[in-house]
């Protein structure tokens, strides 16, 4: 460390956020958009996930060590510890698990087109894959095989009717803006522009919301 | 395995979120840095203040250890300006949210916190200082209603006029809650595509969040061959204007 980066440590003009709390925020809207979201969202490219694991496992390893010495005083620190990554796993296990519903609710719809399948993680593929093949195997063995041939299929699309069930993209959502700007949204009787200010909260539909949140100008809430 | 959870988030969730906005703490003993997985947390050194995640806040006065400091706007005066001005200054909507959180840089000027000028993160609640000493009074931040229930139940001895402020956080409630189930009214009038909720806090939007969307939803089942007839009508409109535009080019030729 030099003298720069003394002088930039103090200058609250380049004052920035550290990693751990940009992570924390990530991680936290992620969660918070995945909870209120109509359909899955993308997974993370940034390694966001695979870093906040590797951080709980040197967390957990640090408590096992800390277990050991019965220091009074560094025994409250270890409740805080333990509290705290007790905190962080049930925002990482609450995140997958909300991603799971929603595989489950429309496996084949993710699995259906390439574009979909890039929004799950590969374990979330092999999750999918797996449970379809047996579900259907089941189905087969049960009932599906007394059927004729051609009626045997889960994802037929002929005769203008989709067996594949697909989240509504028109479901209504909430939306904080993060700076200003003008939402566009299609509604029932009237398209309208609604100029609106930074930290607002929003009504509207997933469909018009969906550009505003993958630029990054809003979160869902 | 799949969380059995209705999409949005719930009440106790909606409170998990808030314990993590920061208040000030008082120190009653010395406390060193503890290394957090959301970074360190400052070392504590009677009786200067520090700003903590409000989990290990309440842990603290628990223990003993530290006294916090309410935020500003958890004041009877301010709130009993923000029940005026839900009351009489504007009974239609909620009162404003508190500006977003500036900065004094090396140069005398005042940024923002969030500005987009380089590609930081952008803080939103409850990550932003709303609920420590420096917040701003007047006003209600997002997480307001769970951040004061959570600090008049453990923390009750560090609040001034504390029967006071809950009984004017009850009122403040009650006008709030009513203009939540106001909100919906107003669709008799034509339901707009965008609806503004402005000032509105997290807990209000969590319990009637089932509400709202169920209204909207049923809404938009039966405009639905409304809303078709009139985008047919304005995409053939927009497709004659184009006709037009053509033939003008035309005659221009």
């Amino acid at each position: 460390m030099d003298i720069d980066d003394i002088l930039r440590q103090v200058d609250p003009v380049r004052h920035s956020v550290p990693p751990e709390t940009r992570d924390l925020q990530g991680l936290t809207r992620l969660w918070v958009a995945e909870r209120s979201a109509p359909e899955l969202l993308e997974w993370p490219q940034d390694g966001l996930i695979d870093r906040v694991n590797s951080r709980v496992k040197a967390q957990i390893e640090k408590v096992e060590e800390m277990t050991g010495d019965m220091d009074p005083k560094t025994n409250f620190a270890l409740i805080v510890i333990q509290t705290e990554l007790e905190r962080y796993k049930y925002l990482v296990r609450s995140y997958l698990r909300a991603r799971i519903a929603k595989v489950d609710k429309h496996a084949l719809h993710y699995l259906s087109s390439q574009e979909l399948r890039r929004r799950l993680s590969p374990t979330e593929i092999a999750y999918a894959t797996r449970h379809q093949a047996l579900l259907h195997n089941h189905y087969l063995s049960s009932f599906l095989s007394s059927f004729p041939e051609k009626l045997q299929n889960l994802n037929d699309t002929s005769g203008n009717v989709s067996m594949i069930d697909s989240p509504d993209p028109n479901t209504t959502v909430f939306i904080r803006l993060l700076r200003d700007l003008d939402v566009q949204g299609m509604g029932t009787d009237d398209d309208i522009k609604l100029p609106s200010q930074n930290g607002d909260i929003v009504i509207l539909r997933w469909s018009s919301a969906k550009p505003l949140v993958d630029d990054g100008d809003a979160e869902l809430v | 395995m799949a969380l059995p959870l209705p999409t949005g988030l719930v009440p106790s969730e909606v409170s998990f979120l808030s314990e993590m906005e920061l208040v000030t703490v008082v120190p009653r003993q010395r406390l060193e840095s503890i290394d957090l997985l959301s970074g360190s947390t400052p070392t504590l050194r009677p009786p200067y203040r520090s700003n903590l995640p409000l989990w290990l806040a309440i842990l603290l006065k628990k223990q003993r250890r530290a006294n916090i400091v309410p935020p500003p706007w958890l004041h009877p005066d301010s709130l009993r300006d923000v029940i005026f001005h839900e009351t009489k200054v504007d009974p239609h909507h909620w009162a404003p949210p508190p500006p977003p959180p500036v900065r004094a840089d090396g140069l005398g000027n005042a940024r923002r916190l969030n500005s987009f000028m380089d590609d930081e993160v952008v803080l939103s609640p409850p990550f932003l200082p709303s609920c420590t000493s420096d917040a701003p009074s007047g006003s209600l931040p997002y997480h307001w209603f769970e951040v004061a229930e959570m600090l008049l139940a453990h923390a009750g001895d560090d609040i001034p006029a504390s029967s006071e402020v809950r009984s004017l956080l009850r009122d403040l409630q009650e006008v709030r809650a009513a203009k939540m189930r106001m909100s919906t009214a107003e669709l008799e009038n034509g339901v707009d595509s965008v609806m503004p909720l402005r000032g509105v806090g997290a807990m209000e939007v969590s319990e009637s969040r089932g509400f709202v969307i169920g209204v909207l939803e049923g809404l938009r089942k039966i405009g639905t061959s409304t809303e078709v007839a009139r985008r047919e009508d304005e995409a053939n409109k927009a497709a004659d204007g184009e006709d037009d535009e053509g033939s003008d080019e035309e005659m221009g030729l």
